[in-house]
């Protein structure tokens, strides 16, 4: 008895309770919704059986009443465009503008702060400046590319069926664009001086001191950041209604903000949580991959 | 955003005070609309009013964006912070008053000695009914008519507005200009509610209804509405612009024809420069039949609510400043016995003569528990047929393949 509490004093026992702590924790914030949600997608749910736990059971009904939808396909095809090219946009641009502040002239520092401002700002007022930037007949963009001699006639981003994906992809670029830059300037930050001085003592040029020191010191940083892209970008609603709300005829659905229709709009609450459960599939496999590919990286 | 924020500190302020002071008994009433948002409104305006005039009684207004409020109260309600009082579109009415979630003010309406039941108007009134029993009153009705700017027109050879939907594509194509920035027409056939409100008297017009979409007219209406924004006598935009937006650029003289309700008269008497007039929604035929969208909020309790007399006594105070929301606000009263004044200004009393008659033609979205679904099978068909994606017969079928699996 008195082992045992001096166990849970110092020693294996303490360990335990630190550990249960956590795992509580993460359980009850994470896991009990998680769980319900998985629940709720194989339930007959509506607004009557809600608030209730016990439901009819429904099998795969939901699933195969989700696939059968017919904007299913269409749906997926602009999830995975928008993810990637929002990835690829604020990852490439991200990484630019990180080693371009990363020359140290004078104002770098301050500059690269006030890149912030889109951070902090909310997503549905970032949506609704780039709704009038985007603006078929009077929007900005439009007028510049017309002066740039890019464009003969005005887009319409947010109506054009070829287009409209796009609309969001390119607002949501600048939403994400200031945290991918930062991430990666602090990992910029921590690589060693030294290692670039002795590079170009033997005569390495800008793009191998870049291809050889560079890319491999920022390895774990660049997988944080692509998974936090990720995440981000699955997670990204606020875009889609002050935008195009999936619109012309779900050209710009993706799977997060179609799940949030069926759910709050149709009050389909099951098909909505079974489209989530299928977007939780997909950042789980992102995740094993990222996990493999990080797991024989040699850290320090 | 900000209103949300003031509401928020508002709220956690007044909770300070009731928590420090327990002896002065006053009542916090939470009341939801989505007046306030772009504009002042009737909500915001009154409840102001109320909370001013009374001191037992505090009222906390807070501003939803329309595609949010019904979601927003479910999910209040389910939490259990649903609001005392919230303003419903009438096709969303039903929804809540049909499973328990609005208070029966059957009694209170019968007793009142500020508001009669028999002074409103039967399709409003018939929203907020469920089972017999009063869940709510009307706060104002609307329908759409389509705007002209006679300026335009007369410039353009032309002196009488479009009778059917054949000649609005006609007279579009003589009032386009691109050179000048000028659209023939504007309407919104957006991805929502608003998309549904605009084109389903379409459908009512040519013998359909919500439950029949896949008329042989309404393929051809929205084959014309193509044609427009095809050739560009139509702006693009109409597939992402709501009603309020659209009309902006009818009142900017950027387009020669609106389709919109009495909600933007007030606006457009103060924006726009020229010479203007509203007719009657266009048929599908020559004298063929007609038809429009029934639109407007109503008020109700929610069941959850602590004080159901203090909320009534608002509900009595919103009721009783009805005969100001056209003059003020520039929407239509829900009852028959307030004598709608003139206001002196020439267009705007014009207008509401075309508004009111046009109101005889309005008809309801459902009634169905189910609006939402239904609504979105018709504005997905809608979008569908406008950009191409199929042609406009397929679109209202698939969409009539849709519904039926609802509504049977």
């Amino acid at each position: 008895m008195l082992k045992a509490l001096s166990s849970l004093r110092d020693g294996v026992g303490f360990d335990i309770l630190l550990v249960g702590a956590a795992l509580v924790f993460l359980m009850a914030l994470a896991g009990a919704p998680l769980i319900y949600n998985v629940l709720m997608s194989f339930q007959q749910v509506d607004m009557f059986t809600l608030g209730s736990l016990i439901r009819p059971f429904a099998g795969f009904d939901n699933y195969v009443a989700v696939v059968q939808q017919p904007e299913f396909w269409l749906v997926t095809r602009n999830t995975l465009i928008f993810v990637f090219g929002s990835m690829a946009g604020q990852f490439v641009l991200g990484f630019a503008l990180a080693l371009f502040f990363a020359q140290k002239f004078p104002g770098s520092a301050t500059i690269r702060g006030l890149f912030l401002v889109s951070w902090v700002m909310p997503g549905l007022v970032v949506g609704a400046i780039w709704s009038w930037i985007l603006a078929g007949d009077f929007g900005v963009l439009n007028v510049i590319l017309r002066a740039l001699g890019i464009i003969d006639a005005n887009i319409f981003w947010k109506s054009d069926p070829a287009f409209s994906i796009w609309a969001v992809i390119i607002a949501n670029i600048w939403l994400g664009l200031a945290f991918n830059m930062l991430l990666l300037s602090v990992g910029l930050a921590a690589i060693p001086r030294d290692l670039y001085e002795a590079a170009e003592l033997d005569g390495a040029n800008a793009f191998q001191r870049f291809w050889t020191i560079t890319l491999p010191m920022m390895r774990s940083t660049i997988g944080a950041v692509l998974s936090l892209g990720l995440i981000g970008t699955l997670q990204q609603f606020d875009l889609f209604p002050a935008l195009t709300e999936g619109g012309p005829a779900n050209t710009s659905n993706v799977a997060g903000y179609w799940s949030w229709q069926l759910s709050f709009q149709l009050y389909d609450f099951a098909k909505g949580a079974t489209v989530s459960v299928m977007m939780f599939l997909l950042v789980l496999f992102a995740s094993v991959v990222y996990v493999r590919s990080t797991r024989h990286e040699v850290r320090g | 955003m900000q209103i949300f924020k003031l509401g928020l500190f508002a709220g956690l302020a007044a909770g300070a005070l009731v928590a420090a002071g327990p002896a002065y008994a006053q009542v916090t009433l939470k009341v939801w609309s989505i007046d306030g948002n772009d504009r002042p409104g009737i909500a915001d305006t009154y409840s102001k009013e109320f909370d001013e005039a009374n001191d037992d009684i505090v009222v906390e207004y807070r501003a939803v964006p329309f595609d949010e409020l019904v979601n927003e109260t479910l999910r209040a309600f389910a939490t259990g912070n649903a609001p005392d009082i919230v303003s419903f579109d009438n096709p969303d009415f039903a929804l809540f008053s049909s499973r328990g979630a609005m208070l029966d003010i059957t009694e209170r309406v019968a007793n009142s000695e500020v508001l009669s039941q028999a002074d409103y108007f039967e399709g409003p009134m018939n929203s907020v009914t469920w089972d017999g029993k009063i869940f709510g009153l009307p706060k104002y009705t609307d329908t759409i008519g389509i705007f002209y700017n006679k300026d335009l027109f007369a410039k353009a050879g032309l002196s009488e507005p479009p009778k059917t939907w054949d000649e609005v594509v006609e007279y579009a194509e003589k009032l386009t200009d691109p050179a000048a920035g000028v659209y023939g027409a504007t309407f919104s056939a957006r991805a929502g509610e608003e998309g549904t409100f605009q084109f389903l008297p379409i459908i009512q017009m040519s013998g359909g209804g919500y439950d029949k979409v896949n008329t042989e007219g309404a393929a051809h209406v929205l084959d014309l509405w193509k044609q427009m924004i095809d050739n560009g006598w139509a702006s693009k935009d109409v597939l992402s612009l709501g009603q309020w937006d659209s009309t902006g650029t009818f009142n900017s003289g950027n387009a020669a024809m609106a389709i919109s309700g009495p909600w933007e008269v007030d606006r457009m008497v103060e924006d726009a420069q020229f010479d203007w007039g509203v007719a009657l929604l266009p048929t599908v035929t020559e004298g063929g039949e007609r038809s429009s969208a029934l639109g407007g909020f109503d008020w109700g309790i929610m069941s959850t609510t602590q004080h159901p007399d203090e909320a009534f006594r608002l509900l009595e105070f919103f009721a009783s400043q009805d005969n100001r929301i056209f003059p003020e606000f520039g929407n239509l009263p829900a009852r028959g016995d307030i004598e709608l004044p003139e206001t002196g200004i020439e267009k705007k009393d014009a207008a509401l003569k075309v508004f009111q008659e046009q109101l005889q033609f309005a008809q309801p979205r459902g009634p169905h528990p189910e609006w939402q679904k239904i609504s979105k099978a018709i504005y997905d068909a809608m979008q569908q047929a406008l950009t191409g994606q199929m042609s406009s017969m397929d679109a209202l079928n698939q969409a009539q393949a849709t519904i039926d699996g609802i509504v049977n």
